[in-house]
Parts: structure tokens; sequence; C-alpha cells
């Protein structure tokens, strides 16, 4: 009988979620609304490429959440 | 970490491992049309206990039933029930028993009548997937060794393995350290030594690779509803190499001593 995979020690398991950028904050933090049904913000920081600093309100995004702090993201690329 | 067995041991090991590839045997002979699959399950548990051993299965996380049996594109964790098996049907068939506070664990898939090629095709590649990976059990290997064998092979056939479960350590508890995955990069994870036991089994499917669970809470089957096979043998790691704890020690009675 097969076992339900655990993910190994040290990785981490995120959830991609589409959304839209709201509002720019200091530090290359961006308000961002998720395409949930809930329409939740979270805080997001920006992933690598500096393209995506330039992000702008009402860009689309996809952004990585981890199962520990839902309130945070990590803006992984464009729409 | 897991644990590394003694030969006295591995000798109970083998021993629940046989009853329960025995009760298999007399499973597939059973799978025809027109039988239930809970006629299937009450075969199951009159051959585990004939041979006074107790299901493993049951009540294990609060599962049902003494069998798994996953019908075509059901790939594992079916429920026994009223559902009928019918002629062309492709039928995983997982069975689990404790003997004396040792577990064996064994899968096989099997056909109810003549079925399609591409069935046939499926259970073959499925089968030769797991001795695939069952070749790579000597000491010093790892355990992505076992995955990345079984994936390539599954793959080579224009198969894909299931990532959501994954096969297991055995020994007196049914799931012990470690996963084995049927997938990944070789090299990586845990290192074989020899004593260790591990229930090695490729989930292959003809589509893509995700799984649903169904709302009772056990029957994984493909997303896209494509068929799937399951194999599955307990395999003892030993210092000539693998040792299919159902079939006699095969290295010898000299070499047993210090396998």
């Amino acid at each position: 009988m097969p076992e339900a995979r655990r993910p190994l020690p040290g990785t981490r398991e995120t959830l991609e979620v589409g959304a839209t950028v709201r509002e720019a904050l200091p530090n290359a933090l961006f308000r961002v609304e998720l395409a949930t049904e809930t329409r939740t913000s979270v805080t997001a920081h920006v992933a690598g490429e500096s393209s995506l600093l330039r992000l702008r309100p009402g860009d689309e995004v996809v952004v990585e959440i981890a199962p520990y702090d839902a309130g945070r993201g990590r803006i992984v690329r464009r729409r | 970490m897991s644990v590394q067995k003694s030969w006295s041991e591995l000798q109970n090991m083998a021993r629940a491992c046989r009853i329960v590839v025995n009760a298999l045997d007399a499973l597939e002979a059973a799978a025809l049309a027109g039988v239930t699959t809970r006629e299937m399950d009450r075969i199951a548990r009159e051959h585990i206990e004939k041979a006074g051993a107790r299901p493993a299965f049951l009540g294990y996380r609060g599962y049902p039933a003494t069998l798994c049996i996953s019908v075509n594109e059901e790939v594992v964790h079916g429920i026994p029930g009223p559902r009928k098996l019918r002629e062309g049907d492709i039928v995983g068939l997982d069975l689990g028993c404790v003997v004396d506070g040792f577990y064996g664990d064994a899968a096989r898939t099997v056909a109810v009548g003549r079925t399609s090629e591409e069935a046939q095709r499926l259970m073959k590649v499925t089968r030769e997937s797991l001795f695939a990976g069952i070749d790579t059990c000597h000491p010093g290997k790892r355990v992505g060794d076992i995955g990345h064998a079984v994936q390539t092979h599954a793959e080579r056939h224009g198969y894909s393995v299931v990532r959501e479960f994954v096969g297991h350590g055995i020994g007196t508890s049914l799931h012990e350290e470690p996963q084995v995955p049927n997938y990944g990069p070789p090299g990586r994870r845990e290192r074989l030594v020899a004593g260790m036991c591990l229930a090695i089994e490729p989930m292959v499917n003809v589509g893509r690779s995700e799984v649903d669970v169904l709302a009772d809470g056990w029957t994984a089957v493909t997303r896209d509803r494509s068929l799937s096979a399951h194999y599955e043998l307990s395999v003892a790691v030993t210092q000539h190499g693998p040792w299919i704890l159902s079939e006699p020690y095969p290295y010898g009675q000299a070499e047993a001593a210090n396998a």
C-alpha cells in the first residue's frame, strides 16, 4: 500500500496563484490582490529579475505563497 | 533512519511476504467478469487468516478493508464494494498482512479476461519498472537510484509515473522510513545498506501523472482518467544484492548467515 508523499526536509511546498498589483510599496514590496474568490490582499516581494521591479498598479502577476504565512508572497513572474 | 533487520528478522519478513503473494495468486485466479470487488476482499481475508496472519490494511489510518482494489483509471487505494469486474478491466490488487509483528506488502495488476493491447503493454512496462527498481537494490546505492530506474523505464515507453504516492520502508510497521519515490534524480536520498527492507511500488499511467483522491478519502484516480497500473514487492537489501522477500533467498545457503 503506497504512502502519501512527504516533501523532503528543507524543501518548500509553495502555492502559485494569479494576482493583480494594487500598490507599489517601499523596498521593492508590492501590495497585490489574489485572483481568488476572496480577493485577499498580500504583501509580496519580487523574485530576482529586475524587470519585475518596475511593476505598476494593475499589472497581472503570479505570486508564490508559502503555507506558513498566507499574508506574504513572492512575485515570480508576469502573467 | 531506516531500521536494519537481522537475518532472523528477514526470515519473518519473508514469511509475511509469501503469505501475501500466495493470496495474490488466488485473487488473480478469482478475478473474473461478474465477481464483485467485495467478494475479492473476502477471498483476500480468508487466505490471510487461514495462513495464520492478520490483514495489515484493515483499520490502517481508518482503511475499511483487507484489500485495495483499483479498477482501470483507479490508481491505488480503491475500496472494495458492490462493483462487478467486467471483461477487459485491469484490476490493481494491493494486499498486506502481519505475522508475529512483521509486515508483508505486495501488489499486482491483473486483466479480467481479454483486455486491450494498450492495457497489456502498460502492465508489462509497469512490472518491468518494478524490476528495474529492484535491480538497483545493492548496498551503497541510494534510494534516489531506485526511483530514477523506475521513472526512466516507464517514461522510455511514453508513460508517466505517479508522484503523490510513494513506496516505503517496511518491517514491524507497514510504513517505515525511508520513503521510496518512483521518480527523481539518481544519487540522492538515503544510502542503501544491507538489512534494509523496502516496498517498491511503481504506479504508472498511460496519460499524465496527476492523480485525484475521490470523495471517499481513499480512492486515487488519474486526473485525465487514463489507465493506470501498479506493481509492488517487498525487497531486502543484502550484501549480495536484492532479495525479493516472497521468493527463496537467491544467493545460496552458505552465504545466508552473513546476508
